[in-house]
């Protein structure tokens, strides 16, 4: 269990969290989703007991971060961003250390077993030097998980992987949610999408969305614009859906009719869906153009920044771009 | 304690896998024992022709090349203490020690013990050039005994003193280099002293002196002459400079990356 409220973490006169509040509960994946620099990192290095924060309150498996670090630190397992290791030590032996400084019974024991658990039992002995990051990935995580701790604060740890090391340790990751609270930091959306039961987004500092991500996704579906592919003359439909009360506008694209709704609040996808079928055309689509967690997260941000509608627009593609960029370099 | 056993034993190992000790040995070794036969062959050469005003004797030998060992710490100190902290922060590995349930004074600790470790051991290989001496007439037990503790302490000193800067930089070679600069500058404090005036009297000049280690070590100990107040100056310094070393690392939780 976290519990954050009100969080402040300041360097200088650079607020790098400002003030933000959320719980991660027990048995599920809390995602912690933004771009690179949004505070994810810091928020981490305070719920783990290495920074203090500034003000406002962090709970970590029952404990005040700040009056109570050594409680925190014996509660939570961490795998901090590229995940250091000491190089010239074995993944076995790397982890009786950790054991041994932990307090850890039978170090020989368990440190067999998290080697097992995260599957590198044949690689037990080998220098952590010799390993590939994958492995070391993974000898990060055994790390985080040798005193079974009930948090456990995971840094990016897909960053760097290829798409089939990051596949295996999503599943891992999935599996340990039933015995821990997992605090889950990623900047690729797709992938909080499919490994977190609850997503946090954070963006300069601040929260700008919370919840699971099917409720972000209808939040954000409702208001937004639909596209609709009819078969048979869709030019024909254009004024009869601009005319329906829910819609304010519809024009024609290549990839089919874009109709935009009356008001935020409006999904008007029952009435379209009964004005086609009233015109005696067949439908093949209606869905929200808002489909994905990029979406809602380039949406989201867009909503959040006081800019004028048309340099948000901008700012989106822009951001869609960069997203693209760091999914790449992950990927590479 | 169980922790600063774990990091106490996990350094020492490492000295004693890379080939940073056996360097420093080597090398420290390799000149003393030059230096030792250099001595013995001076003072046989003295006693023999009759001029001298007293007759040389294995003390003077001992306490010849302990004059040289301590004074060779302003190079070798740095060497054995330069990776400790600045090797854990540009790996990284640091925020894991700092996240795990010990104190930060404690790794701090445990890492200056495994380096005082190594250079007790280079120390008692010095041991070898007493046997040495015992050629020219049997040492005495006293001053031997004076001697040793004394620079057993002087090296927990110098290496407390150096650890600070592997604290403040990542590079090694930048805190092997201003650990030089600074044990130099302790070491050279005496004669300093005497160059801003008469050292015996109050003021400036004794404050610096007094700071010294040769003051409390070659003025002192290397003659015979074991004070409390020279014992508990090098304690001093050792606990000063550890504390400052734990605040110093206790400073990146305070920093931004």
């Amino acid at each position: 269990m976290i519990e954050v409220e009100q969080l402040v973490k300041r360097y200088g006169d650079v607020a790098a969290v400002n003030g933000i509040s959320f719980t991660a509960e027990p048995g599920q994946i809390t995602g912690f989703l933004g771009p690179n620099g949004a505070g994810k990192t810091t928020t981490m290095r305070v719920l783990t007991g290495f920074t203090p924060p500034t003000s406002g309150r962090a709970v970590v498996a029952g404990f005040d971060v700040f009056e109570k670090s050594m409680q925190v630190r014996r509660q939570v397992g961490y795998l901090p961003e590229n995940v250091p290791l000491y190089r010239d030590m074995s993944a076995r032996g790397y982890l009786m250390y950790l054991a041994e400084i932990r307090g850890v019974d039978n170090r020989r024991q368990r440190a067999d077993a998290v080697l097992e658990r995260v599957g590198l039992t044949s690689r037990a002995n080998s220098a952590i030097r010799t390993l590939s990051k994958g492995m070391r990935q993974r000898v990060g995580l055994a790390a985080a998980l040798l005193h079974n701790p009930s948090v456990l604060i995971l840094d990016e740890p897909t960053i760097g992987l290829d798409p089939f090391q990051v596949l295996e340790l999503r599943d891992l990751v999935r599996e340990l949610r039933h015995d821990h609270t997992v605090l889950f930091s990623t900047h690729i959306l797709s992938e909080a999408q499919r490994v977190c039961d609850k997503v946090v987004i954070i963006n300069q500092g601040e929260i700008i969305a919370q919840g699971t991500p099917t409720d972000l996704r209808s939040t954000l579906e409702t208001g937004a614009r639909v596209l609709v592919r009819v078969e048979g003359d869709a030019s024909s439909l254009v004024q009869k859906l601009a005319s329906l009360p829910d819609v304010s506008s519809a024009h024609l694209e290549a990839e089919g009719l874009i109709v935009t709704p009356a008001s935020p609040d409006i999904d008007p996808r029952t009435s379209i869906a009964q004005a086609v079928i009233d015109a005696g055309l067949g439908l093949q689509e209606i869905r929200p153009l808002a489909v994905d967690l990029e979406d809602i997260f380039i949406e989201l941000t867009r909503r959040a920044s006081r800019q004028p509608a048309a340099d948000a627009a901008a700012e989106a593609a822009a951001e869609a771009a960069a997203i693209q960029t760091s999914s790449e370099e992950a990927q590479a | 304690m169980r922790a600063l056993w774990a990091v106490y034993k996990r350094e020492l190992g490492l000295f004693f896998r890379s080939t940073i000790a056996y360097a420093v040995a080597f090398a420290l070794l390799g000149f003393m024992g030059l230096l030792v036969s250099s001595f013995i062959a001076q003072i046989v050469e003295a006693n023999q022709s009759g001029f001298t005003q007293r007759f040389f004797t294995a003390d003077d030998l001992i306490a010849a090349y302990m004059n040289y060992f301590t004074f060779l710490m302003v190079l070798f100190g740095p060497l054995l203490t330069m990776r400790l902290l600045a090797e854990e922060s540009r790996e990284g590995t640091l925020e894991v020690l700092m996240t795990l349930p010990l104190p930060d004074w404690m790794f701090v600790v445990g890492k200056w013990l495994a380096a005082w470790t190594v250079y007790t051991f280079i120390l008692a290989l010095t041991l070898i050039y007493v046997v040495l001496a015992a050629a020219l007439g049997v040492p005495s037990g006293g001053l031997v005994l004076a001697i040793y503790l004394g620079a057993f302490l002087y090296g927990g000193a110098v290496l407390a003193v150096a650890m600070i800067w592997s604290a403040l930089t990542e590079d090694q070679l930048v805190a092997a280099f201003l650990g030089a600069a600074s044990i130099l500058v302790l070491t050279l404090g005496s004669v300093i002293a005497e160059a801003l005036g008469n050292p015996t009297e109050p003021g400036f000049a004794n404050i610096i002196r007094e700071l010294s280690l040769a003051t409390h070590y070659n003025d002192t100990m290397l003659s015979g002459l074991v004070q409390l107040h020279d014992v508990i100056y090098f304690i001093m310094v050792t606990v000063v400079a550890l504390f400052l070393t734990t605040l110093i690392v206790g400073t990146r939780r305070w920093r931004a990356a």
